[in-house]
């Protein structure tokens, strides 16, 4: 239905989602929320970042409002718009002013991505201030002590147009993550993946070989995320090289001897 | 065609070099009867080899006639290629053997028979085994299998088996084995030593405890042996499985021999399985039982040495185990290389310490400018109260260090500091030949402008720049001389070659380069477009009914996305970067000005060497705003190997052009083949912090700085020098014409 106001409790984490704390990540970020503070969450692709803040959410009992990113989002597309209905002008709220009426979560994924001038408009809500100004409508939002602003991106892109400025990221209390020990990531593979431990354990270290393949041309090694959906193909009954190829190897490089490498990889370790 | 032809043709293809007439003459005569399609052939592969090696290239002339008595005419490029590569590993000598035997040494590999070469091979073990250890572990070609901790030695060429597919497994086993036996702690040292030789590895002080220590290190490796196949067993259970029907084929030297020892029965136990040797002795049995024990316990090789032990007991004095060899994957142990390895790397790390005790010292006691009364009973207690701390620093080392009698003179570290007379601003007339730490530029320049004297006129009036010393934490003044001099343009077919050479490639990146330049987005609220902005028609309507007045801008424009970008390319000619290296960075280069034509970004590029402070030069090859035009392509073929690379003058130099340029972004690519360093005492920590200041200065002018290394040993300081993310490390070099661009693409999108 067009323009229909989307209700918070539609973003309510109804269910406890599956998350292995790292470190203190948990404590630091219950600590930024009850001072009301913002968070910056940063790591490569696939570590856990988005599934903390659903954690996060579940357990302050919070909406999560997820917003990800691009290189064309406006400012409008954050706050919200005029729409005309039945001849009157209605006026919908956008994520981030949804998120912030109602003392929820706001996430916004891959915050490099989006358009310079946006980012601006979160500048006066993740300071002491917490105040989002709308424009349009003339209006000073000051947030309540039960919402909060999160943000992420991951710095192992080298790419000089997208990081993020001084400005922007010494508003936040930042929380550096990255792929969990091979323990903890056998772990969550054998538990998401379904998978039996000794497999879990294998797709672990061939996800360990690749992350040491950054010299040798693989921009990035293989996030936990990518071990998990291999794992979920094997459960549905590809075979594991097949699965390993389709959903690792593949997905990590288009280069015809990286992919040589990586194939021989998976033939040693299964 | 004729002599007086043949010749003709080749000084066009070699211009502007001019090699004796003679040795043309003697390295053309064999092809004088040669067909027109094969000369052709054969003069196309010149421009390729002759920057590389002249030698090589009139070597390689007169062999192609016959090599192509073997080859197909299109193989003849491959059969080059290979040349330079083996050119590039064994020299001339190793390209002369290479050419002599074309059909052993190049035409049956390319049917995919016999013995496979580790150069075929590498691209994908390396990074498989890099991978594996999650660092870079390089493969070097050897005559046999081992490892000193830092590269793994292969054999250059394996021929066990008839098939290549059956030795490229067996090259992976090795290759893992190797791996294996640094990952699983074959090396660790034994806990009880009776005898301790500080320059022997702890191993070779445990086997020299025995009467044949030749014995107890054959059978230490082959437990250790059984050991590392148990560990390979559990961590990469599928290339186990995949070798189970090659091991029990691998050649043992038991087979020829006509009374086995006990290593030889052990090999063949462990390869071939227990039936081969049960019941032949109460030793043997035994010995297998070991075998076993060590395969059970995978930690450490604590069961291995005690097992030893046991065995040496056992044996006769007259059992001779080297006359075994060992087995193909196993290789050799060299332990001694690895001692010396790991000597060396805790010998520069306290010195490293001992230079920085000595920077905090010399800091402490030098005089301030404010006292320039200094006489010389002050400098004499000056040097006396820094001697006496040497001393006591001296003594704080460890024993060690000192132990390995590295004594560091006084009067060797003297030049690091700053001289008291040096700092009253006395102006000293500075001879050429002085060191990085004598005298002031200013006085110099005026004195000798044209110093050193380098090819090429000088194109503008020199600058002088400071120089940063972390050391004082503080510049030195007007320190370094940079001059812009001309790269005189050179005509050959380098060019040419290139591109035809990287044609697909070429298309491919322009095409890449394209879908940069037509980044298209939508432009909202515009007075004209191609669609209607239903936000923007929304809110003028709303407008209207609210009473206001309506806007106007109700249209979508598709518009381009404007790439504000400068980028200026810093090309490392100094000497090391001869041959491939050099050749590579030239590809590169030309690849990427192809690229970068389909696009709008600006881009320069420039060449840097020079010798010590007072001439770094600058060579333009490109300026911002000049056309990628004919002198342009011709300058970049005239990139070659000068002198050294003195980073930081180069890099501030660049700042200064590059900060009069008007661009969002504006980028600067360095291509490096090593560390900063110069002919003086421009070198290690001192270049290292002088080149990251220089970048520093870099970014605070709103210049992104990225460099592309080769240098294996980039990690170790790239990441201080540029910041973690700024730096990408490419290990092979002949890849980089292609990635340079996939870098640049990534780099601005």
């Amino acid at each position: 239905m067009p323009g229909r106001q989307m209700r918070i409790d539609e973003f309510r984490v109804e269910e406890e989602p599956y998350y292995l704390p790292l470190g203190n990540e948990l404590d630091i970020a219950d600590a930024a929320y009850r001072d009301g503070s913002p968070l910056l969450l940063k790591g490569p692709t696939g570590c856990g970042k988005t599934r903390f803040m659903q954690y996060l959410a579940w357990r302050l009992k919070c909406p999560l409002v997820t917003v990800s990113c691009h290189d064309d989002l406006s400012t409008s597309d954050l706050v919200g718009r005029y729409l005309i209905r039945a001849g009157e002008a209605v006026w919908i709220d956008g994520p981030l002013t949804m998120a912030v009426r109602a003392g929820a979560i706001c996430y916004l994924d891959e915050i490099v991505e989006a358009r310079k001038d946006t980012t601006v408009v979160i500048h006066p809500l993740a300071d002491d201030r917490r105040q989002l100004p709308i424009e349009k409508r003339g209006e000073l939002l000051t947030a309540p002590p039960e919402f909060m602003l999160a943000v992420s991106y991951n710095p192992g892109y080298q790419s000089v147009l997208k990081d993020i400025k001084a400005s922007t990221r010494q508003r936040f209390v930042a929380l550096s993550f990255d792929y969990p020990a091979p323990e903890k990531e056998m772990e969550i593979v054998c538990r998401e993946g379904r998978l039996e431990p000794e497999l879990a354990r294998s797709l672990v270290k061939l996800a360990v070989m690749t992350r040491g393949l950054k010299d040798s041309g693989l921009a990035e090694g293989a996030s936990t995320r990518l071990l998990i959906q291999a794992g979920k193909l094997i459960g549905r009954g590809i075979p594991i090289k097949a699965a390993c190829r389709a959903a690792i190897s593949e997905a990590l490089t288009d280069d015809r001897e990286l992919l040589a490498a990586l194939d021989e990889m998976v033939s040693s370790l299964f | 065609m004729d002599l007086e032809q043949l010749k003709e043709k080749f000084y066009q293809l070699v211009a502007p070099s001019m090699p004796n007439e003679w040795d043309v003459e003697d390295a053309l005569s064999p092809l004088v009867d040669s067909e027109s399609a094969c000369l052709e052939e054969v003069f196309s592969q010149i421009p390729a080899i002759w920057p590389v090696s002249q030698g090589l290239c009139f070597a390689y002339l007169s062999a192609a006639g016959p090599a192509l008595c073997h080859l197909a005419l299109d193989e003849l490029s491959l059969w080059v290629h290979t040349l330079l590569d083996r050119y590039e590993t064994g020299g001339l000598r190793g390209a002369q053997l290479f050419m002599a035997d074309v059909e052993r040494q190049f035409a049956r590999q390319l049917r995919g028979q016999g013995s496979l070469r580790l150069t075929e091979v590498r691209s994908r073990l390396q990074p498989y085994v890099n991978g594996l250890a999650g660092r870079e572990l390089p493969l070097i070609g050897a005559a046999e299998a081992a490892t000193d901790s830092q590269v793994i030695f292969l054999p250059s060429e394996l021929g066990v088996f008839a098939e290549h597919g059956e030795n490229f497994l067996l090259y992976k086993l090795m290759v893992s084995f190797q791996w294996a036996s640094l990952a699983a702690g074959m090396f660790t040292s034994p806990p009880f030593l009776t005898l301790h030789r500080k320059s022997a590895h702890p191993l070779d002080c445990f086997f020299s405890e025995f009467p044949q220590p030749d014995n107890a290190r054959q059978l230490f490796h082959l437990l250790e042996t059984g050991r590392m196949l148990s560990f390979l067993r559990s961590e990469l259970p599928g290339l186990m499985r995949a070798t189970v029907p090659l091991l029990p084929r691998l050649p043992l030297s038991g087979d020829e021999s006509s009374k086995p020892n006990l290593l030889d029965f052990l090999q063949r136990g462990l390869l071939r399985g227990e039936e081969h040797t049960h019941g032949h002795s109460p030793l043997t049995d035994r010995a297998m039982a070991l075998l076993r024990q060590c395969a059970v316990r995978t930690e450490d090789n604590s069961v291995s040495l005690a097992a030893v032990r046991e065995l040496m007991g056992c044996l006769t004095a007259d059992e001779d185990l080297a006359a075994t060899r060992p087995l193909i994957f196993q290789g050799t142990l060299r332990l001694q290389e690895m001692r010396n390895l790991g000597l060396k790397q805790r010998m520069d790390k306290e010195l490293k310490m001992m230079r920085a005790q000595f920077m905090s010292l010399s800091a402490a006691h030098q005089p301030t400018e404010a006292d320039p009364s200094s006489g010389e009973n002050e400098g004499q207690g000056y040097d006396a109260a820094l001697i006496m701390e040497m001393e006591s620093a001296w003594d704080q080392l460890t024993p060690f260090m000192q132990s390995m009698g590295q004594q560091i003179t006084i009067n060797e570290m003297l030049p690091m500091t700053n001289k008291p007379t040096q700092e009253c601003g006395q102006t000293q007339v500075v001879q050429e030949t002085g060191t990085a730490t004598e005298g002031r530029a200013g006085s110099a320049l005026a004195r000798s402008p044209h110093a050193g004297g380098g090819k090429g006129e000088e194109m503008a009036e020199p600058v002088v720049y400071d120089e940063w010393d972390h050391r004082r934490k503080g510049f030195r003044k007007k320190w370094c001389v940079v001059s812009e001099r001309e790269l005189l343009p050179v005509e050959n077919s380098f060019i040419e070659q290139t591109l035809k050479t990287y044609r697909g490639q070429i298309r491919r990146l322009r095409h890449q380069f394209e879908l940069l330049q037509t980044g298209e987005r939508f432009v909202r609220r515009q007075r004209e477009g191609v669609d209607i902005d239903i936000d923007a028609l929304v809110e003028s309507r709303i407008d209207l009914v609210a009473g206001l007045a309506p806007a106007d801008r109700l249209f979508i424009r598709l518009a381009k996305n404007h790439r504000d970008i400068a980028v200026t390319f810093l090309v490392d000619m100094s000497n090391s970067t001869s041959g491939w290296v050099g050749q590579s960075i030239k590809e590169a280069l030309v690849l990427i000005c192809e690229a970068l034509e389909v696009l709008d970004d600006r881009y320069a590029i420039y060449g840097f060497s020079g010798m010590r402070r007072l001439r770094c030069e600058i060579f333009p090859i490109k300026r911002i705003d000049e056309r990628y035009s004919k002198t342009v392509r011709q300058r970049i073929s005239a990139i070659g190997p000068r002198e050294y690379t003195r980073m930081a003058p180069a890099i501030r130099h660049m700042t200064e052009l590059f900060s009069q340029v008007e661009a969002k972004i504006r980028l600067l690519i360095v291509l490096s083949d090593g560390k900063p360093e110069d002919y003086d005492d421009y070198k290690g920590d001192y270049a290292i912090e002088d080149t990251r200041h220089a970048l520093l200065e870099a970014k605070a002018k709103g210049i992104h700085p990225f460099c592309i290394t080769i240098d294996r040993q980039a990690h170790e300081y790239m990441a201080h020098m540029y910041g973690e993310v700024n730096y990408i490390f490419i290990d092979n070099i002949q890849r980089l014409p292609a990635r340079m661009s996939e870098i640049y693409r990534t780099l601005t999108s």
